[in-house]
């Protein structure tokens, strides 16, 4: 969907001409270890998960360990957006928006339930998970997750990342929306918004 | 029970349909074409004094034969007293009311709420568009009984609509603040301000 | 005695070539990937809005030279105060003239009304 496949000149574009051996994984690992150990996070709190953002980077729970101090309020400056709350759908452009305006690297990770699936709030304000709207590399579920939960997660994105190589193009390419302005086929929106456990007893009109 | 229930009675007669009282609360129905009037009265005449216009908002009942309710909670802040009038508009007709905007100025956005979620619409009102939902949502009046949970669109229908809703190119030049500084925009800013209904195009001298 | 600054040079050499190697290497290595909306202005995640040339008020370029003026007068009276000694009473009375020259234009500046901010 509205894939952007400029030529990259650069490092990325070295590498992955030169066939992986020792060394590449050498450089992959030295850029991934930075990358992982420094994520910058772009807080893009709404709600009440917030707040277990807010604590979790307090003194108790600590993510200056993880070098996630720094929270950027710019995306220009950030790596990873940190989507923690519910989100409206008047509110999509907007964190479509930011997660266009940051540079690559760039990671998502879809906080608590209602930014994973649109949570108890399976209505018409809602979006059911920001995955129908940008891209998501972890998703922490909770209502609201506990620090520890979103240490957990961002433990899982810091694997994903080590996970990563420069010879592979396709994981650092720029996605963006597709003529309809959706970032996925809309029979997966849909698949990915179907009510599921309790909201499927509800009684009231559907 | 709230004596200005009872001067109400007096002043207007059949206009007040019926005086209840509810958890400590007093409650004055009254027909809904003489809203700006009765308001007026109650705002203005120094022995009431309802200053302070609290909230407007709208009820519709589970039982649809029921009408829509709107209602406006009034409080006297010079004697602590507070009031509730409801006005009952039925489904049948046109939902219309008179705006009490003249009256509080903070009726503004409380009415275009209630316009928002219930589709009754606020005669005289300086801007009536929608406030909590994006000003081009089509899927209807969501506070509706007659209006799914879910909405009425599909989910992606709902995502493609949300993420094309375009919210600047609806805002007046006024709301903006930038009525001044207007031939120092962009040109498509200024094509994109121009095609909004609300927005005044200051002429070549540069006053608006 | 000139050999005494060499390690100046050196300094500043290594300086030029640092700087010059960061932004070579960034540019040599790093990946470009612009989109359009990517390279908008950042504005909270709306589309931007109004041109990011606004006018703003000349005072801050009366405060700037004011302050060059009379930071430029404070760098004079460094080196004076210095010799202070050795230049005696000669060195004195210049500085006084000189002070004094500036002090009608801090004068006039005054009354004219620059050192008001509103």
């Amino acid at each position: 969907m509205g894939v952007i496949a400029t030529p990259e000149p650069g490092a990325g574009a070295i590498v992955s001409q030169v066939s992986p051996n020792w060394l590449t994984t050498r450089v992959d690992f030295l850029v991934n270890w930075a990358r992982s150990n420094s994520l910058w996070p772009m807080p893009f709190g709404t709600a009440c998960c917030a707040i277990e953002f807010m604590a979790a980077a307090a003194s108790r729970y600590d993510i200056a360990r993880f070098g996630m101090e720094r929270m950027s309020f710019s995306p220009r400056q950030a790596d990873v957006l940190l989507c923690a709350g519910r989100l409206p759908f008047k509110l999509a452009p907007v964190i479509r928006r930011i997660y266009d305006q940051m540079p690559q690297p760039k990671w998502v990770i879809s906080m608590g339930a209602c930014a994973s699936s649109g949570g108890i709030f399976d209505n018409y304000a809602m979006v059911q998970g920001i995955d129908t709207v940008v891209p998501v590399d972890v998703y922490v579920p909770g209502c609201p997750p506990r620090p520890e939960g979103l240490l957990y997660g961002i433990l899982l994105l810091q694997k994903k990342i080590r996970g990563e190589t420069l010879a592979d193009p396709s994981i650092r390419m720029e996605r963006s929306l597709d003529e309809h302005g959706l970032c996925m086929a809309p029979e997966r929106i849909d698949e990915l918004s179907e009510p599921f456990g309790n909201s499927l007893h509800q009684t009231r009109s559907a | 029970m709230n004596p200005s229930a009872g001067a109400l009675q007096r002043q207007f007669g059949a206009a007040v349909r019926r005086v209840t009282e509810s958890c400590g609360d007093t409650i004055v129905t009254i027909a809904p074409e003489r809203i700006r009037e009765i308001l007026a009265w109650l705002k203005n005449t120094p022995e009431h004094a309802y200053n302070y216009l609290v909230d407007v908002t709208a009820v519709e009942y589970r039982d649809a034969e029921r009408p829509l309710e709107v209602v406006y909670e009034l409080f006297a802040l010079g004697r602590k007293v507070g009031l509730r009038v409801k006005a009952q508009l039925p489904k049948d007709a046109p939902l219309e009311v008179d705006s009490v905007v003249p009256l509080w100025a903070g009726a503004d956005w409380l009415e275009r709420e209630v316009y928002d979620m219930f589709g009754i619409t606020f005669r005289g009102h300086p801007d009536l568009r929608r406030i909590l939902m994006w000003e081009t949502y089509a899927e209807g009046y969501p506070l509706r009984k007659d209006f799914p949970l879910r909405g009425r669109f599909s989910r992606s229908e709902q995502v493609r609509q949300a993420l094309n809703a375009n919210p600047e190119a609806h805002y007046s030049l006024e709301e903006l603040g930038i009525a001044e500084a207007y031939h120092e925009l962009p040109p498509d800013m200024r094509e994109r301000l121009a095609r909004g209904e609300r927005g005044r195009i200051p002429d070549a001298t540069g006053g608006p | 005695m000139l050999r005494e600054y060499i390690p100046l040079l050196m300094l500043m050499g290594f300086v030029v070539v640092n700087g010059a190697a960061f932004v070579l290497l960034s540019l040599l290595l790093s990946n470009r990937r612009p989109t359009t909306v990517k390279g908008t202005p950042y504005e909270s995640g709306m589309p931007p809005l109004g041109s990011a040339r606004e006018r703003f008020s000349v005072k801050f370029y009366l405060i700037a030279m004011m302050f060059i003026v009379f930071d430029l007068e404070a760098v004079f009276m460094i080196p004076w105060a210095q010799a202070f000694r050795r230049l005696g009473l000669f060195g004195l009375v210049e500085m006084g003239v000189f002070i004094l020259i500036l002090a009608v234009g801090y004068v006039y500046m005054w009354k004219r009304g620059a050192l008001e901010w509103e």
